[in-house]
């Protein structure tokens, strides 16, 4: 094979592996936002599943049972903030910030708690090739499940009613509140296996800052992907081929701090062309407070 | 106070049942009350069946399609996804069944206004009630289209069903329901069969007492002040197409039309807040299409929007800050105050109180602090968009008055207005929108009740 | 009574919610890393304010807290989430250290100039998301919270790269000369002039919000942004206007940092001030004077928590931690969603 080839193949198969968190948070603020809460916590909660399922495939060994308690922690992290948005209809943005950075300092906390030094975990036993590309295409099966669920069953007919109209919902005789609450747990879940991927198969162990702003990110490709479940994954496979690139163009010796800016660069600049063409679910944002 | 205050309702099948009463009685909570909606502090609501309501603000998804609104929680399954056929189906049958015929896959937000009123009604008929509530329900109707409205609503009386009807339309209660109940600050003051009273009776009733007097318009000359030519404009999916017509200082044209029909798109391109294509002359100069509402302002032009609390007020403010909205950079800050206790007088703002939060006055007072700072200051042109929506019969005529006296002070008033009654006290000229387009003028002296409503419904 | 209003809740309440979470969270997570709370909590309160020196560190913690705070104060009474402080805090110390050590000017004029050029640098960070906003509806959240980031890298870059100077370490400038530095108000400390500036600061911005028809207009375009686009103001124009002062604010307190208590910039110069900074904006309920409370209340946290985890031995995250519940909690409900009109 051509070096050429071999470069291209790299590239194609390191974007994958870019994207695979960021897909898996994306789908988790897709189905958070099209019931009507904006889930700017995705951060903390990729934070809280690399955290744990690090904690806990280290203290049991095995890798699955980190994951499981990863997604567990993703979505015990978005109920806090499922209660906040559908029970006390607090700003949504705000909460999220402060979930963001109490899960940052917890799992700061917890690393000198658990192993009695500052900064990173132990590595711990973690996902082999084969682990690693399960998770790559089950993020994959994951969207497109979404897709049909959004679209095609009741339930995910009643989310989309929420998050455009809560209150013709509930005149409908649909819980806006339950329903919205449901809806970002579950994408609580999603999104922490983005954590999961990051900490048991891109590396194997968790250190401070590691998600590095991903939740962010997959914020981003939401808007891009105008709400959708495969046009979320898009704009994630789209950021995933520039975090990619920045690797490739790395070792070509160009300034790392203007390559690491890539990702987050791509998405102002998005940000700036796509905005205002697109339309989020009507109520987005907007807590359903009952009168 | 109470919303709603002892009150004993009874509905029979076969029966249409108007209940009336003037804005803020506490016909719509009563309503609400009897759906379900609402849990009553004290008493019982018992029905024999499926209680059906009709909303007056429609409940429709706008981004969702008709059936997947009709069926909304009670959607056919096929295992565990939507059998989106059958649901079609369904939704077709009904509509044969019911002569309310809809496409069932149309997206609710491109369809007119009377169109989303049968998706709505629908949706309450698949559920097949023994008791069917429906508020305001010829809100936005066409003068034409009220007659087949209740038509149905007959059949479906005919079919078993209890029908209450909750109105201000004395002239439809009159001519449809059987009976009639007459609320008043939440209690029932009136009860008849319909047969045994008439509209005046009943206006009493709602009021409790007479009507008061609306002002009087004064004899004067008029001079063109606002001049249309070709003026299209488009303010979300409400579009204007071609309109040309005049405005003079010292007179009120009153814009006829059924809701949907291109008034906001004329009431935001008038305030600046969208742009306009074609010729807009005030006083002789050009008004620009994108000067935006501050230009509008320094030009003499004031609006006073269709929804009082999204696009007038600070809600979270008190009453001194909303005073001043508009007019901020025109008077000096010190001179705010004073300038507030100038229109809280005037126009009667209760309580008379600069540092009151608007959140709390009652809609016709809210309605009274942004009528009032849109006619302060001797504007040129007026663009009232339904100045009296939703506010009691005393607060409407004084704003009524108020533009009057406008009028007759020199200003060039445009009432655009749902209710037609409300433009024939008021206009001494009448357009009449239909679709976006201008598709008749009339004079006082010309006014044609029939070709009117024939107009509004869409019919040259 | 507007901002309460904005926010929601009962101010004595809300306190009484932040007490909770303070001392309870707070005693939970030393009871796991086998600390009494009355051990740990004594070494924090102490620390914040045993000695005179100790004092005055809480002080600095304060100061630095204040002038981020007021900025995302701007920016929130006017509608816009401004999560970005903490890039514009960064490229304003950078500003202000790079500029300092370059240009050798007498005291009177050095340090104006100093903080100057934060202010400025800081302020046009704040600009780029204003103008997205203003110009293209976009977003604000997601490109502050980008920048974020970005402002960090680029300041590595700048100032190990083409923008290093001589006689400086890793990450850093060189130490800015005396004259550029400002002046101590107590000795042994690093509180500086800063601190009464940033109070001075505060009242200012009362008084431009309560008094004046810019903060009229200003409040409006948060408050009730399609009321106030009809009443003649200009929502993109504002939009820009308060992001731009609100990274100006930051990017001040970044230089004073710099001038102030490293006398240099360093990529690490913050630990994070700009988000600390929106929990004590949300405490003091937008109101100027009630964040310099605030402040002060979170200042003692920042400073007592180094001496917790020096003398106690509790990790200095357990205050972060509070920190963003205390966010959570305070969250409050917002009337009216401004994100998406322009």
């Amino acid at each position: 094979m051509s070096a050429l080839v071999a470069g291209i193949l790299a590239v194609l198969t390191l974007t994958l592996i870019k994207a695979t968190p960021l897909i898996y948070a994306a789908l988790g603020g897709v189905l958070s936002e099209r019931s009507g809460v904006v889930n700017i916590g995705l951060e903390g909660i990729l934070i809280a599943g690399a955290f744990t399922s690090v904690v806990v495939s280290g203290a049991t060994g095995s890798p699955i049972a980190g994951a499981c308690c990863g997604i567990v922690a993703g979505a015990l992290l978005a109920a806090i903030l499922a209660f906040g948005a559908t029970r006390l209809g607090v700003d949504q943005i705000v909460a999220g910030t402060g979930l963001n950075i109490a899960a940052l300092a917890a799992a700061a906390f917890g690393i000198v708690l658990v192993y009695h030094q500052p900064g990173a975990t132990h590595e711990v036993p973690a996902f082999g090739r084969g682990g690693e590309t399960a998770l790559i295409v089950l993020a994959f099966a994951m969207a497109v499940l979404l897709h049909a669920v959004l679209n095609r069953t009741p339930w995910g007919l009643h989310v989309r009613a929420c998050g455009e109209d809560p209150g013709a919902a509930e005149a409908a005789g649909i819980d806006a509140l339950r329903t919205r609450f449901t809806a970002v747990v579950i994408g609580g879940a999603i999104a922490s296996l983005g954590g999961v991927y990051l900490a048991l198969a891109e590396l194997d162990l968790y250190s401070d800052g590691m998600t590095a702003g991903r939740g962010f990110i997959a914020l981003a490709a939401v808007i891009f992907g105008r709400w959708t479940p495969l046009g979320a994954t898009g704009a994630a496979l789209f950021f995933g081929f520039f975090s990619a690139l920045q690797f490739s163009l790395q070792r070509a010796g160009i300034a790392s701090e203007l390559m690491q800016a890539l990702p987050y660069l791509a998405a102002v600049v998005a940000l700036a062309g796509f905005a205002g063409r697109v339309r989020a679910p009507a109520s987005d944002g907007v807590p359903y407070l009952r009168s | 106070m109470q919303a709603v205050d002892g009150v004993d309702l009874e509905l029979f099948p076969g029966e249409i049942h108007a209940l009336v009463g003037e804005n803020g009685a506490g016909k719509s909570t009563l309503a609400a009350i009897a759906y379900g909606a609402v849990r009553p502090d004290e008493g019982t609501v018992t029905a024999a069946g499926v209680v059906g309501l009709v909303h007056q603000h429609f409940k429709l998804i706008e981004r969702l399609r008709v059936w997947e609104n009709v069926l909304l929680n009670r959607e056919p399954r096929r295992g565990l996804t939507i059998d989106a056929a059958a649901a079609r189906e369904r939704v077709r049958a009904l509509g044969e069944a019911y002569g309310l015929r809809v496409d069932p896959d149309a997206i609710v937000e491109t369809l007119p206004v009377g169109i989303k009123q049968r998706v709505e009604l629908l949706r309450e008929l698949d559920r097949e009630p023994a008791v069917l509530l429906l508020d305001e329900p010829t809100a936005s109707l066409a003068p034409g289209e009220i007659a087949s409205f209740f038509a149905t609503v007959a059949d479906l009386a005919a079919r078993g069903t209890a029908i209450l009807v909750v109105t201000h339309k004395l002239a439809e209660v009159v001519a449809y329901s059987a009976r009639v109940t007459v609320m008043r600050a939440g209690a029932v003051v009136a009860r008849h069969r319909t047969s045994d009273t008439s509209a005046e009776e009943i206006a009493r009733e709602m009021v409790g007492g007479e009507v008061p007097a609306l002002a009087a318009r004064a004899e004067r000359p008029v001079e063109t002040l606002l001049e249309a030519r070709g003026f299209c404009a488009v303010s979300g999916s409400s579009a204007l197409i071609d309109a040309a017509f005049t405005v003079g200082a010292g007179e009120i044209v009153g814009v006829a039309g059924v809701e949907g029909n291109g008034q906001s798109a004329l009431a935001d391109a008038l305030a600046g807040v969208v742009p306009f294509t074609g010729t807009l002359n005030l006083a002789g100069t050009p008004l620009r299409a994108d000067e935006g509402p501050a230009g509008r302002l320094q030009r003499g032009v004031r609006v006073i929007p269709q929804d009082r609390r999204h696009e007038a007020l600070v809600l979270d403010w008190n009453v001194r800050d909303n005073a001043v909205l508009g007019r901020q950079r025109v008077i000096p800050f010190a001179r705010y105050d004073e300038a507030a206790r100038e229109l809280i007088a005037r126009f009667d703002v209760r309580p008379p109180n600069p540092d009151a939060i608007a959140g709390m006055l009652s809609g016709g007072n809210q309605q009274k602090i942004v009528v009032g700072r849109a006619l302060a200051g001797a504007p040129a042109l007026v663009v009232a968009y339904q100045p009296t929506r939703g506010i009691d019969i005393g607060a409407a005529i004084l704003v009524q008055s108020r533009l009057i006296e406008a009028r007759n002070a020199g200003a060039g008033v445009l009432l655009i207005s749902f209710e037609l009654d409300e433009i024939f006290a008021c206009a001494d000229r009448i357009l009449v929108l239909a679709q976006g387009r201008i598709a008749g003028t009339f004079t006082r002296a010309t006014i044609d009740r029939g070709r009117i409503g024939s107009l509004m419904a869409g019919h040259p | 009574m507007t901002m309460r209003a904005l926010l929601g809740g009962r101010t004595t309440r809300d306190l009484l919610v932040v007490v909770v979470l303070v001392f309870g969270v707070g005693s939970l997570a030393m009871l796991l890393a086998h600390v009494s709370p009355l051990d740990g909590f004594g070494a924090l309160f102490d620390g914040a304010f045993g000695t005179r020196e100790e004092v005055a560190e809480t002080l600095v913690q304060t100061t630095n807290l204040l002038f981020p705070a007021l900025g995302i104060a701007i920016a929130f009474r006017a509608g816009l989430f401004n999560i970005g402080a903490e890039g514009q805090l960064v490229l304003g110390g950078f500003a202000a250290g790079w500029l300092g050590a370059q240009i050798p000017l007498p005291a009177v004029l050095a340090v104006p100039m100093v903080l100057i050029a934060g202010t400025l640098a800081g302020g046009a960070w704040g600009a780029i998301p204003g103008f997205l906003r203003a110009r293209f509806g976009a977003n604000e959240v997601i490109a502050t919270l980008m920048l974020n980031v970005i402002a960090v890298l680029l300041a590595t870059y700048l100032v190990n790269g083409p923008l290093a100077l001589p006689g400086s370490g890793a990450s850093e400038t060189p130490t800015l000369p005396h004259a550029a530095q400002l002046g101590d108000l107590v000795a042994n400390s690093r509180l500086t002039w800063a601190f009464p500036i940033a109070l001075v600061l505060a009242f200012a911005l009362r008084w431009v919000l309560q008094r004046t028809v810019f903060g009229y207009e200003l409040r409006a375009a948060g408050d009730a942004p399609e009321a106030a686009k009809r009443a003649g103001i200009d929502l993109g124009r504002t939009a820009l206007v308060a992001m731009t002062l609100s990274g100006a604010m930051a990017g001040l307190g970044g230089a004073t940092i710099v001038a102030g208590e490293l006398h240099r910039f360093n990529t690490g110069l913050s630990p994070g001030y700009g988000f600390i900074a929106i929990a004590v904006a949300l405490v003091g309920n937008l109101d100027p004077l009630w964040i310099v409370v605030a402040a002060f209340a979170f200042g003692v946290l920042q400073s007592g928590g180094i001496a917790m985890q020096a003398e106690a031995g509790v990790p200095r995250d357990v205050v972060s931690l509070v920190t963003g519940l205390v966010i959570i909690a305070l969250a409050g409900r917002r009337v009216v969603a401004t994100r998406r009109t322009t």
